[in-house]
């Protein structure tokens, strides 16, 4: 049976594991990660969800684990955050090349030393570049939906990735939203069991991909992998729509963009709050929309090329640094080399908020979309990259 | 003839041809090993040394580098739990270096979980793959290229570590001594939980002896008791060769390694040995651990 209540996004997220019938979950818990696995281990010890819960040492081993069980032939979910990823990253970079479509949530939070417990995006944004496709999630509902929809991508044979639903930690992971669980029989027939083509590790029947001998080549593999799961994400979210009534829009979500100068380009849940933003500054009269970026791995190049004919002035806000970088965030960065072979290239401005889990606040948010608008007003931009944190902008709202 | 070769060849699950060097107890070790395992057995390797034997095996395996020892297997065994596959073995095999430095926790954690695998150290004593670099696992003495004058501490007491996580199953074997080896593998098998073996095996190239003796210095290994046999089940330590004991410099003047040792040193050598077969004697019968 479904049902609808208030739920925290790691719980979501742990409901999700059990909808997907996940059937490995390697995990080591670090904060704000935490209460997803505990979720999962409960779901477990109730009789709820039927998986082997494996209670690793480390991050490091719980991607070791989630691959060897994936070419073994079980479904895998595991999640982690922050200094986690980073003690993981080595073991990150071996299922985007051995083609293991495990699914991994991040839940969003800064790196150490400058920054505290709390969410920005620089954990997941560097891992990307190794291959796991990227999805960003606003709410509880969101997270719980993309996670099923992660195992019917990446095991998509066109595909054969692991795939990353990330959410920030706290204002997702801890915040509790009304979130509908779809119901088990549904999920099922739209997910059907995992079996990978290329892989088993069963003395009966032992496949394993052979040894690339063209090392460029076995790279491009994976790059047309990434490629070709473009249409099979927009497929898959349309699939879901129809069958279970919410959508995502694909890559991009455009809110309120039509008549506007200007749009604002967010990534998590700091989306929610400037959808509002955007609603009171066009109730003023004022010409500014709003782009929500839900897919960063693959980069929705064309997609954003075709929109950005539009606007005069596009502004990333990066929840990340990339000190010493070309310019300004990592999300920024992405965006001017997809816009540069357009002819008619919108203005690009670049603001840092919320970084090392600061709130983004409504008034900040206001102040990068006057800033944006008036760019596009003058033609020009000032300041191409402009740490928003730095100014004191009055009263926080 | 050839029927009976290729009979022969078929029953033996290395494959002819090896990327080993002459002489190396690789294949060696692996080729008693899987005759005891049997082909309901899945390997997963880390490490080149260990691993240049096993590219050869003709039944499943699935590697990642040196530093995942243990935890790829970890999810191997729970999938073919989920799956309910019960009847497969499980191995996973790393060299010494990998063993004794890099993913010594790993090891150790998966040993706490008593995930049911078989965790093989397949010890040629060093980083023989890059190129003879020492570890944990190289013995007081030896020459390796990051250890010119030799190495100035002991060699990591790795099974007895491994022993003390009350594992339902440990023991030490050599190439020298195939019956006893396979049937220490062949009873790790039918064991339920974490086991742990540990096979020192020659390696001509980065011990520096002429390959032609290869089991002759892993004999010597043994009955020198450098490398003593023993196994530890349930708890309980049980000796599984008790030569009468040669001097140690036997052992140490067959390999070049130990050219440069002095006589003060090897007393040394002999002295540690000599401790180790006490305190092995002393605890034999007994239980050594929880
Ligand atoms: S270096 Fe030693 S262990 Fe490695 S293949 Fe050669 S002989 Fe065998």
């Amino acid at each position: 049976m479904s049902f609808t209540r208030m739920m925290e996004g790691n719980e979501a997220a742990a409901w999700a594991a059990k909808l997907a019938r996940a059937e490995v979950v390697p995990a080591f818990p670090i904060t704000p990660q935490t209460e997803l696995i505990s979720h999962i281990a409960s779901l477990i010890e109730n009789g709820t969800m039927k998986a082997e819960y494996i209670k690793v040492e480390g991050e490091h081993t719980a991607m070791a684990a989630a691959i060897g069980a994936s070419a073994a032939g079980a479904r895998v979910f595991t999640a982690s955050s922050s200094q986690g990823v980073c003690y993981m990253e080595e073991a990150l970079w071996m299922p985007p090349g051995l083609r293991l479509p495990i699914v991994m949530c991040f839940v969003n939070r800064a790196i150490a030393p400058i920054g505290g417990l709390r969410p920005d995006h620089n954990d997941s944004l560097l891992q990307r570049d190794n291959g796991w496709i990227q999805l960003y999630c606003e709410n509880s509902q969101e997270a719980l939906d993309t996670i099923l929809m992660a195992y019917k991508i990446g095991e998509n044979r066109d595909v054969y990735l692991p795939v990353a639903p990330c959410y920030d930690g706290y204002f997702v992971s801890a915040t509790a939203t009304p979130t509908v669980v779809p119901d088990q029989g549904r999920v099922d027939d739209w997910l059907p069991p995992y079996r990978h083509e290329m892989y088993s590790l069963h003395p009966d029947d032992f496949r394993r991909p052979p040894r690339p001998t063209n090392i460029a080549k076995a790279r491009h593999e994976v790059q047309k992998a990434h490629d070709r799961a473009k249409k099979v994400i927009e497929d898959v979210d349309k699939d879901f729509e129809k069958v279970f009534g919410r959508g995502y829009d694909g890559f991009i979500e455009e809110y309120r963009c039509e008549d506007v100068d200007a749009v604002l380009i967010t990534m998590g849940s700091m989306t929610g709050t400037a959808r509002d933003v955007i609603d009171m500054m066009q109730e003023d009269g004022k010409r500014i929309g709003l782009v929500k970026l839900r897919g960063f791995r693959p980069f929705p190049s064309e997609e954003f090329r075709e929109i950005a004919k539009k606007y005069q002035a596009v502004a990333v806000v990066d929840r990340n640094t990339s000190y010493g970088s070309a310019g300004g965030g990592i999300v920024s960065m992405e965006l001017a080399r997809a816009l540069y072979p357009m002819d008619d290239r919108p203005l690009l401005l670049n603001f840092h908020v919320g970084l090392g889990g600061s709130d983004v606040t409504l008034r900040q948010i206001e102040y990068m979309a006057d800033k944006t608008l008036e760019a596009a007003a003058k033609g020009r931009v000032e300041e191409a990259v402009d740490w928003v944190e730095l100014h004191d902008l009055g009263e926080v709202m | 003839m050839n029927e009976a070769f290729d009979r022969r060849y078929d029953e033996n699950m290395l494959q002819g041809g090896t990327t080993c060097c002459p002489g190396c107890g690789g294949p060696l070790f692996w080729k008693m090993a899987l005759q005891a395992l049997g082909p309901r057995t899945v390997i997963y390797g880390d490490g080149p040394c260990a691993m240049c034997a096993i590219r050869n095996i003709k039944i499943p395996t699935f590697n990642l580098h040196f530093s995942f020892v243990a935890d790829g297997a970890t999810g191997i065994v729970n999938a073919f739990k989920a799956k309910g596959w019960d009847d497969i073995t499980v191995v996973s095999s790393a060299g010494d270096g990998a063993t004794g430095d890099i993913s010594f926790g790993k090891i150790s954690a998966a040993a706490e979980r008593n995930e049911n695998m078989i965790q093989i150290c397949v010890d040629n004593e060093a980083y023989m793959n890059t190129g003879i670099q020492k570890s944990g696992l190289t013995p007081y003495g030896a020459w390796t290229t990051t250890t010119p004058g030799g190495k100035e501490s002991n060699k990591k007491d790795v099974p007895l570590i491994m022993a003390a996580h009350g594992i339902p199953y440990m023991a030490t074997v050599s190439v020298a001594y195939p019956r006893d080896l396979q049937a220490k593998l062949g009873k790790a098998k039918d064991i339920e939980g974490f086991k742990y073996i540990h096979a020192v095996i020659p390696c001509p190239t980065g011990w520096r002896f002429d390959p032609a003796k290869a089991v002759e210095v892993s004999r010597l290994g043994v009955d020198t008791w450098a490398w003593p046999l023993y196994e530890v089940e349930e708890g309980v330590l049980r000796m599984s060769r008790k030569p009468e004991q040669k001097p140690v410099t036997e052992y140490l003047k067959a390999q070049g390694r130990f050219r440069r040792l002095s006589e003060e040193q090897i007393e040394y050598v002999q002295t540690t040995v000599d401790e180790r077969r006490t305190n092995l004697l002393a605890m034999e019968g007994k239980r050594i651990t929880l």
